[in-house]
């Protein structure tokens, strides 16, 4: 039983140390898999980690920041207000709209940690340049959840994902409609207020 | 020959949407909700009653039930909502979807001990996941305006149409002992509360606005389950 758990521990970390160096070229329906693959088998490995706020915070931060983009995603979820917005409010926006989305996102592992992902073959041109990846999360109970990346290749050829779409309900599209009603009614320094606020 | 039998169906299921389509002309605070303001009060009314009765029933019972039983309890009720897509899979001429929900309850409510057990998810048979506000999307019914529903949560005027003719089918509501029935429905809501926690969970530490976070997530997840999960640019 423990040796069994230290290969599953070993094998994910040889995962990790390999995925690193390769990440620069990888195709973007390949680049999911590897680190979706990395995550959850860290968190097979050593559950203990989901309790672990510094543990998981360093998980998340080598293993998933480096593939989003932050600014796309902030600008996106602004969408035309982002003009509204002085660059130190951008700047601040982005900074704390990730700290948001790294923690929902810790919380969110928890419920991963005994899931299987199917990962959908991908079609794409070579020129592509925007793409959708999709997966789905099986759970116990029968009901798949369909998680999709949109993600978009960089000018040094890194694919970054910009959206996350969790059963047909985009994570920009749903902070796009709640950043424009805070603006709408209290403008843009009220929003960083209360990211900010949020994030404490 | 399915392009006259659709819109004969359209304008059958259309007819008895109409009167509701009626109140989209509003003043829109957001696009989609004219009604926000009511809707907003509703949702607190909601969040208050959830509080301090709902949720803590809810609770008690996640605590209490050990988890096997609470499994069975879960698969009768997604048994019943099965036979309920069945009607919704037929009404969108959706023949795999057709077969699959019609073998699902075959098989669980026989070899499945009347819905206990669910023996056709691991043989590989997937949900249609059908209702009739969904039917009526495909049909090409627009939602119409967002509702926050006392009690029931969101919705709008399309799914509260669809709510109202699914419960006409529903296995469970034509129960005929009252009281059996009664507890049935009571047990259902409890099941499908316990079945919220992880998404309430995640809301929490995501929304800014939980009102709009909410708004947002549910029609965007009423109309990828219109679309079977395409989104409109992949067609």
């Amino acid at each position: 039983m423990k040796f069994s758990k230290w290969l599953i521990a070993l094998t994910g970390f040889a995962a990790l140390a390999g995925a690193a160096g390769v990440h620069a070229q990888t195709a973007p329906d390949a680049l999911v898999k590897s680190v979706s693959t990395e995550v959850t088998a860290v968190l097979k490995a050593d559950p203990a980690i989901l309790g672990n706020q510094a543990k998981l915070k360093s998980l998340i931060e080598t293993k998933l920041l480096p593939n989003f983009s932050f600014s796309r995603m902030t600008q996106l979820a602004m969408g035309r207000n982002w003009a509204k917005a002085s660059p130190e409010q951008q700047t601040a926006l982005t900074k704390e709209f990730q700290t948001l989305l790294v923690r929902t996102y810790s919380g969110a592992l928890a419920n991963f940690r005994n899931n299987t992902i199917d990962f959908r073959p991908l079609r794409m041109q070579p020129a592509d340049t925007d793409v959708i990846v999709k997966t789905v999360v099986n759970q116990a109970n029968g009901q798949g959840i369909p998680i999709d990346y949109s993600m978009e290749k960089g000018a040094d050829g890194t694919w970054k994902a910009y959206d996350i779409v969790v059963a047909g309900v985009s994570l920009v599209t749903n902070y796009r409609e709640e950043f424009n009603t805070v603006i709408r009614d209290q403008g843009v320094d009220a929003l960083v207020k209360q990211l900010q606020a949020k994030n404490k | 020959m399915k392009s006259v039998l659709k819109s004969a169906i359209f304008f059958t299921l259309a007819s008895s949407a109409l009167v509701l389509s009626g109140c989209a002309s509003f003043k829109a605070a957001a696009p989609g909700d004219p009604l926000e303001p009511i809707n907003r009060g509703v949702f607190s009314f909601n969040n208050t009653f959830d509080h301090y009765l709902f949720k803590p029933i809810a609770k008690g019972y996640d605590a209490a039930v050990p988890a096997p039983v609470k499994t069975g309890v879960s698969n009768v009720f997604q048994n019943a909502s099965d036979a309920q897509s069945i009607v919704s899979d037929a009404l969108q001429l959706k023949g795999a979807k057709l077969g699959d929900d019609l073998g699902r309850v075959m098989i669980n409510t026989t070899f499945g001990l009347g819905g206990l057990f669910d023996l056709a998810t691991p043989m590989g048979i997937e949900r249609g996941n059908e209702d009739i506000g969904q039917t009526l999307g495909y049909w090409g019914l627009g939602a119409g305006p967002y509702l926050m529903v006392p009690f029931l949560g969101p919705s709008s005027a399309r799914d509260s149409v669809g709510r109202y003719a699914d419960g006409k089918i529903d296995p469970i509501s034509n129960v005929s002992s009252v009281p059996v029935r009664n507890s049935l429905m009571g047990a259902r809501v409890v099941d499908a509360r316990v079945g919220l926690f992880p998404a309430e969970a995640l809301m929490k530490q995501a929304a800014l606005d939980r009102y709009t976070f909410m708004r947002s997530a549910y029609l965007q997840r009423r109309q990828s389950l219109v679309l079977d999960g395409k989104r409109p640019k992949d067609e």
